[in-house]
């Protein structure tokens, strides 16, 4: 069993230059159009080349207030009204400004074994398939534990 | 003879107190550019260098402005710019020590390890400690909090925010080139610097922050101050309590504030996060006078 036998060949990706308040509503009609929910999502540049990812746990590291085990403290304060404002500040960052850039591939022929130690040995998720720099598909965990164990 | 030593808010604590426990490090092979999407994404000053995974160096915005300024390629791997080996404490040093430490050597963070060099467990930076002593005076039974004017009356005077400031504020004019604010930066160790209209008032602050986002998008250094500069300046009165003005940089995740005397285009000073972890007294004179021996 290889990554193009068990790859996901209906992927969404997100543009290098959107904003963040741009891929949080692609996440949101990912998940709708999927049926499941998605993640994380490829970057690819305008040649479809594969730049990076983003997950939706980087977007939570970038807006989470650093001291927020303090705000907490302070019950003289709303902490939701004061998060908004802090908000609207941040929706205009770039995907390319806190994307995840060193990202791990696979070629389309990658054993299942291989991928399967990859996600692993890395905690990886979720692995794009690359084929002369052009996304053929992506590999989720699921696929994996699915295919490996169905004899079960 | 016994010695005797002012005591302050943060004698005796250990440095595991304040320290931060997520440690953010790259492989010295990653490319400089790559590396400022870390720095934005965790609100960090500096990141740790491995070569295969053993801590070998450090690289701060300021080293990422050096390169900005003297024109070198953004690929250029973190390995060949780093400085090392890291300055490095333990979590069971005295926080004390650990302030001294990092003002001694002119840095804004000092990696704290374990029982062997290779084992980072944590980092220390100004605005951590400053969060400690923010959680301490805000519980603290003798401040101000909730309390009536009239009650308020017998307790310690409350610092201000001019009791601590530096009056010493650097500037550029919108029109100056980056380099000259990279220059000032780096000439006076500070972190951001003011911007004036050519009319005199304070429109922008360019940080370090600020400078190495723009270099990420291909912003040259001959661009001018105005280009890159977050508005408004972000400020707060002279006279407003320091335990105010403390909550607000934790609030806002900014690491210093600008000080107004008046109207906010009238700067009078800056108050910085290390200047308020330096001053350790707490916001009010209770901790300073009331327990001067150890």
């Amino acid at each position: 069993m290889l990554a193009r036998d068990i790859m996901d060949r209906q992927f969404h990706t997100l543009h290098p230059d959107m904003t963040i308040q741009a891929a949080v509503q692609a996440f949101r009609e990912a998940t709708r159009q999927e049926g499941k929910k998605v993640f994380g999502m490829m970057v690819t540049d305008d040649h479809g080349h594969l730049v990076g990812m983003l997950s939706m746990y980087d977007i939570l590291i970038y807006i989470q207030p650093k001291h927020a085990a303090i705000w907490g403290e302070m019950e003289e304060l709303d902490p939701d009204r004061l998060f908004q404002e802090q908000l609207r500040r941040v929706w205009s960052v770039k995907v390319d400004d806190i994307m995840t850039a060193e990202v791990v591939t696979i070629h389309p022929d990658a054993h299942l074994l291989v991928i399967a130690d990859i996600m692993i040995k890395k905690h990886i998720r979720r692995l794009p398939v690359v084929a002369d720099r052009q996304v053929a598909g992506i590999v989720y965990v699921s696929d994996v534990f699915h295919q490996m164990l169905h004899t079960f | 003879m016994p010695k005797f030593q002012p005591r302050r808010v943060l004698t005796g604590i250990q440095v595991r107190e304040a320290m931060r426990r997520q440690v953010v490090a790259l492989e010295k092979g990653i490319a400089a550019r790559d590396s400022v999407r870390h720095l934005i994404k965790y609100k960090i000053n500096a990141l740790l260098v491995t070569d295969s995974g053993v801590p070998c160096g450090v690289v701060s915005k300021t080293d990422l402005l050096a390169l900005m300024y003297a024109g070198l390629h953004p690929q250029t791997p973190l390995g060949d710019m780093m400085t090392g080996p890291p300055v490095a404490c333990f979590p069971d040093d005295l926080l004390d020590d650990g302030l001294e430490m990092m003002q001694s050597c002119g840095i804004h963070q000092l990696f704290v390890i374990g029982a062997s060099r290779e084992q980072v467990v944590g980092v220390l930076s100004y605005a951590d400690i400053v969060g400690l002593l923010y959680r301490y005076c805000h519980a603290c039974r003798q401040s101000t909090r909730g309390r009536s004017p009239a009650d308020a009356l017998h307790l310690p005077p409350e610092l201000t925010v001019q009791d601590v400031m530096s009056t010493d504020v650097q500037f550029a004019y919108e029109a100056d080139p980056l380099y000259t604010v990279i220059e000032t930066l780096t000439a006076k160790s500070l972190g951001a610097i003011l911007i004036y209209a050519a009319d005199g008032r304070a429109v922008g602050v360019v940080s370090k922050t600020d400078l190495i986002q723009a270099w990420f998008h291909g912003v040259r250094p001959d661009a001018p101050a105005a280009d890159v500069m977050s508005t408004p300046v972000q400020h707060c009165r002279q006279n407003a309590k320091l335990i105010e003005a403390l909550q607000l940089m934790l609030l806002q995740d900014v690491q210093r504030l600008f000080v107004s005397a008046g109207t906010a285009d009238q700067i009078s000073g800056v108050l910085s996060l290390s200047d308020a972890a330096r001053f350790r007294s707490g916001s009010c004179r209770a901790c300073a006078a009331g327990r001067l021996l150890t």
